[in-house]
């Protein structure tokens, strides 16, 4: 040890002191603040019974895409900080109805876990699917609700009845108003569509000749010759319709993921397009005040005579 | 992580407590003498040196330990409280949709907006819901199928938000009142009995039910000991659900009186409000806000508790006794150097 004696102990006191100072502070400091950025949202989940369709890789297993829907959904509220807030929706027939505004996810997430497990096809309250419309309702209901939120909207993107793409249902409101994100659920291979009984069991299949493969009012159009070409008749069933959703999202200007792998990946775009708050949150400085005490007592008593050699 | 029943945040910490021996691996402090004979033998020197060591033992590991930040974990605590477990029914129906007590003709037809009776029964529950701090709330989703939403829960927000949604967008066109009470009584299902459980039906007419259901909701309603608050909106002023003397012969069959009459014939405790208007559904309100306060068994979420201050203070009370001892002999150290 280099250092002479008078000088050692003149630093142990020191260091000794600075340590009892930095435990005091550490006890009796408040709590400062600090902002973490959180944001609101509405997830709005497709309940329609092409979500039945269970061709969503999940593990090594395949699922439904409505089971996909609802854990992706459960994912992303817990990967969001707490303070945050998460309500929640459901689409049938061409009307999203919400079912629990916006709550702060950490204190609610039993609550919101709850409600998510109880969205089933049962649920609906027809057996239409029109995706577009409910979209816009969604948007409009979405602006009642303060402050804002961002929507979320998970489906497959299957129209039943279809809609023609010259007479597609108008967006009246100012496309970005709202910001949002529509998840793309389901695989891209056509398969048929279980149907559903009042109790909610699957009970056979949508047969080719229950739906309609046509828009309605495109018949009532002068274009009998575009009416009447020989087009495949897949109505019936069902794949992710990606290239639908990407015009409806740009129609409402909302951004589209298709099938996304983690949860990350959706709040990053939500982080990109939504109005985001700063949330005080009250954070204790103790640890690092405790460790530097910590550190400085390590140091008075580290052996360094097995380092350095002894002069004297 | 969990250990010796607290949580610990970095519980990795935990691996350097040998640390703490430290104090007594090393010199660093001692002097070097010429000759050992010549200091004088003093068992009073010894005992200080030595608690001095346990001291400075007792801070390392009581700092390390504070730095793991343990917390008890969220837990639930039970306590008695005073009010009631209660299921809200919201009807949902397109009617709803319809002004609340409104008395021209024309305003009957208008699309009611901030004045829809959906829009008023959310206006008075939330307020309801905020005066009641011990209840237990449940919301059923009343549509063709009804399904149990928001099971029984002390969250306020929960409830209030999920009332709040009831009230946005349009009404559903089909509405089943038998499953809906069925299925609130589901509700308490597998529940111990806390206190007082209730199912409060807000709603602007009746649906005729099949004896079949009837007969199971009397059973289900008298087995688990439930009673039903009715508020009916009036859609007519004249309209009452007890049958009067001067009545409208249009009224005698309307499916709330025989909802009225079916309710009355369970045999568990039933009462209706008819609310004709703002202030008599306020007054509803208030009367079923005086009447519900019995015993309940509150069960309370505490939420994780952090106990890295119990460390702090052991740190410090040992820390007291060693600085100062190390301040004492630096000045000690100065005087003999002077």
């Amino acid at each position: 040890m280099s250092l002479s004696y008078p000088k050692r102990i003149f630093l142990t006191a020191l260091v000794m002191l600075l340590g009892l100072l930095m435990i005091m502070a550490a006890l009796w400091l408040p709590p400062i603040d600090r902002e973490v950025e959180v944001m609101d949202s509405l997830f709005i989940i497709d309940i329609t019974d092409s979500m039945n369709v269970e061709d969503v890789r999940f593990g090594n297993k395949n699922i439904n895409r409505l089971d996909w829907a609802k854990e992706y959904t459960r994912q992303a509220i817990l990967s969001m900080p707490c303070g945050s807030h998460v309500g929640l929706g459901i689409f049938s027939e061409a009307r999203s109805l919400i079912l629990m505004t916006p709550v702060e996810v950490c204190a609610n997430y039993h609550d919101l876990m709850q409600m998510l497990s109880q969205f089933h096809p049962t649920m609906a309250w027809a057996r239409s699917s029109e995706v577009s419309k409910a979209l816009y309702t969604a948007i409009r209901q979405a602006k009642e609700i303060s402050p804002q939120p961002t929507v979320v909207f998970l489906t497959d993107g299957h129209e039943a009845p279809p809609v023609h793409e010259t007479l597609f249902p108008k967006f009246t409101d100012t496309p970005g108003e709202v910001p949002g994100v529509i998840v793309g659920i389901g695989g891209s291979d056509l398969v048929p569509i279980p149907k559903t009984n009042e109790f909610g069991e699957i009970e056979g299949y949508w047969g080719i000749n229950e739906v309609m493969h046509r828009d309605v009012y495109a018949s009532s159009r002068g274009d009998s010759a575009e009416l009447n070409e020989n087009r495949p008749r897949t109505e019936h069933l069902s794949s992710q319709k990606k290239s639908h959703m990407e015009t409806v999202s740009k129609r409402v200007g909302f951004e589209f993921i298709s099938s996304p792998t983690s949860a990350q990946n959706l709040i990053r775009e939500m982080q990109k397009i939504s109005v985001t708050r700063q949330q005080p949150v009250k954070y204790d400085l103790f640890v690092w005040l405790a460790s530097i005490a910590l550190i400085l007592l390590v140091l008075v008593f580290l052996p360094y005579s097995l380092f350095t050699k002894q002069h004297d | 992580m969990m250990l010796f029943g607290l949580e610990w945040a970095y519980p990795l910490m935990i691996l350097l407590l040998p640390l703490a021996l430290l104090p007594w691996f090393n010199n660093n402090l001692d002097k070097t003498v010429a000759w050992t004979a010549l200091v004088p033998h003093d068992p009073l020197s010894r005992t200080i040196s030595l608690s001095l060591k346990v001291l400075s033992s007792v801070v390392i590991a009581s700092l390390l330990l504070a730095v793991a930040s343990p917390a008890i974990p969220e837990r639930t605590v039970q306590r008695f409280g005073e009010g009631a477990e209660i299921v809200l029914l919201l009807d949902r129906s397109r009617s709803m949709d319809d002004a609340f007590a409104v008395t021209t003709q024309a305003a009957n037809y208008a699309v009611a907006g901030d004045n829809s009776k959906r829009r008023v029964a959310r206006t008075y529950l939330t307020e309801f819901v905020k005066k009641r701090p011990d209840d237990r709330f449940g919301f059923v989703f009343f549509s063709t199928n009804s399904i149990n939403l928001l099971p029984l829960t002390y969250s306020k927000e929960a409830i209030l938000n999920t009332i709040e949604a009831n009230s946005l967008g349009k009404g559903l066109s089909d509405t089943n009142l038998a499953d809906a009470l069925m299925n609130s009584a589901i509700m308490f299902e597998d529940q111990p009995y806390r206190g007082a459980r209730i199912v409060l039906l807000v709603s602007d007419g009746g649906q005729l039910m099949t004896d079949e259901a009837m007969e199971l909701i009397t059973q289900r309603y008298k087995e688990m000991n439930l009673s039903i608050y009715w508020i009916y909106l009036k859609a007519r002023q004249g309209m009452t659900l007890e049958p009067s003397e001067n009545d409208n012969i249009l009224y005698t069959d309307l499916p709330e009186r025989k909802v009225h009459e079916f309710f009355k014939t369970i045999g568990v405790p039933y009462r209706a409000f008819e609310a004709g208007s703002l202030e008599e559904f306020a007054q509803a309100m208030d009367e079923i806000d005086e009447q519900q306060y019995q015993t309940l068994i509150v069960e309370e979420l505490v939420p994780h508790e952090p106990k890295a201050d119990w460390f702090l203070w052991l740190a410090l009370l040992a820390m007291l006794p060693l600085a100062s001892s190390h301040l004492y002999s630096y000045w000690g150290v100065r005087k003999a150097h002077e």
